[in-house]
């Protein structure tokens, strides 16, 4: 055991040692000058959008999407329910006076 | 094009397929619920508010009114026929056929002052607004179909007979 044992100031110990350091990893070309750029970015204040950016972006959003196909369901259900009962109403009317009325009066 | 056009006009074709979508359905679902084609006094009911009783002696005006009606309206159709074959294929106006066009004339007066006479008695069996409503509407409806025509012939607007 003692023959294989090495002690630190070992001269072929230090060689492997110097050997087995890793070197650092290479960077990608202009790698700081790149950190500092996007470090700036996002600090700056946003970019403003337009009026239909932000528009679309509204409608893209789900709650709003559900209320407005909501709104439009609810409001062409009364406007069919209110047209329908008028023309029923019309077509009752129109069927009585053919009851009463010969064509000629009407 | 771009990203934010296409959503915005997307969004705006979907909600007005919603809406008619929607609209045509419940249209048509409201016309075929509310339609009762089998009873055409169904109308009078529902506009005019009316009680079982009230409609019991519509009903009974109606249907005392029906026969009449037919029979003044069998002379007309007969008449009208006097009238085309005395008319003929000629192109003057012969004293008969002034004559039937007279008689024409005075029947469908008679229908008129008929139906007239029953739409009267029919609104003195309803609540008397209600009543009044009927045979303003009825007159409406029977009497100012001319109207317009006599109007747009009279020299209210531009036209004019020149004699």
């Amino acid at each position: 055991m003692k023959e294989n044992q090495q002690l630190p100031g070992d001269p072929q110990v230090s060689a492997l040692l110097r050997e087995a350091r890793v070197s650092p990893p290479s960077l990608p070309p202009r790698f700081q000058q790149n950190v500092w750029r996007r470090i700036e970015d996002a600090e700056a204040p946003a970019k403003s959008e337009s009026w239909l950016d932000a528009l679309a972006n509204l409608i893209l959003r789900p709650r709003f999407a559900l209320a407005a196909a909501a709104v439009m369901l609810l409001a062409g259900v009364s406007a069919g329910t209110m047209e329908g009962r008028q023309m029923a109403r019309n077509d009752a009317q129109m069927n009585y006076l053919a009851s009463v009325a010969p064509q000629f009066v009407r | 094009m771009n990203r934010s056009l296409v959503i915005l006009f997307g969004a705006l074709a979907l909600g007005a397929a919603i809406f008619a979508g929607s609209y045509f359905t419940a249209r048509q679902t409201t016309m075929v619920c509310c339609t009762k084609p089998a009873d055409s006094l169904s109308w009078l009911r529902t506009e005019f508010h009316l009680s079982d009783a009230d409609m019991a002696r519509v009903r009974e005006l109606h249907e005392g009114y029906l026969p009449k009606c037919g029979e003044i309206c069998t002379k007309i159709a007969a008449k009208k026929s006097e009238l085309a074959a005395a008319l003929g294929s000629g192109t003057n106006i012969t004293a008969e056929a002034q004559v039937k066009m007279n008689e024409l004339a005075a029947l469908r007066a008679q229908c008129q002052a008929q139906m007239l006479q029953h739409f009267i008695a029919v609104s003195q069996a309803m609540p008397p607004a209600q009543g009044q409503r009927y045979l303003a509407e009825m007159k409406r409806l029977t009497l100012g179909t001319n109207e317009e025509m006599e109007q747009s012939m009279s020299g209210e607007t531009d036209h004019e007979h020149h004699h």
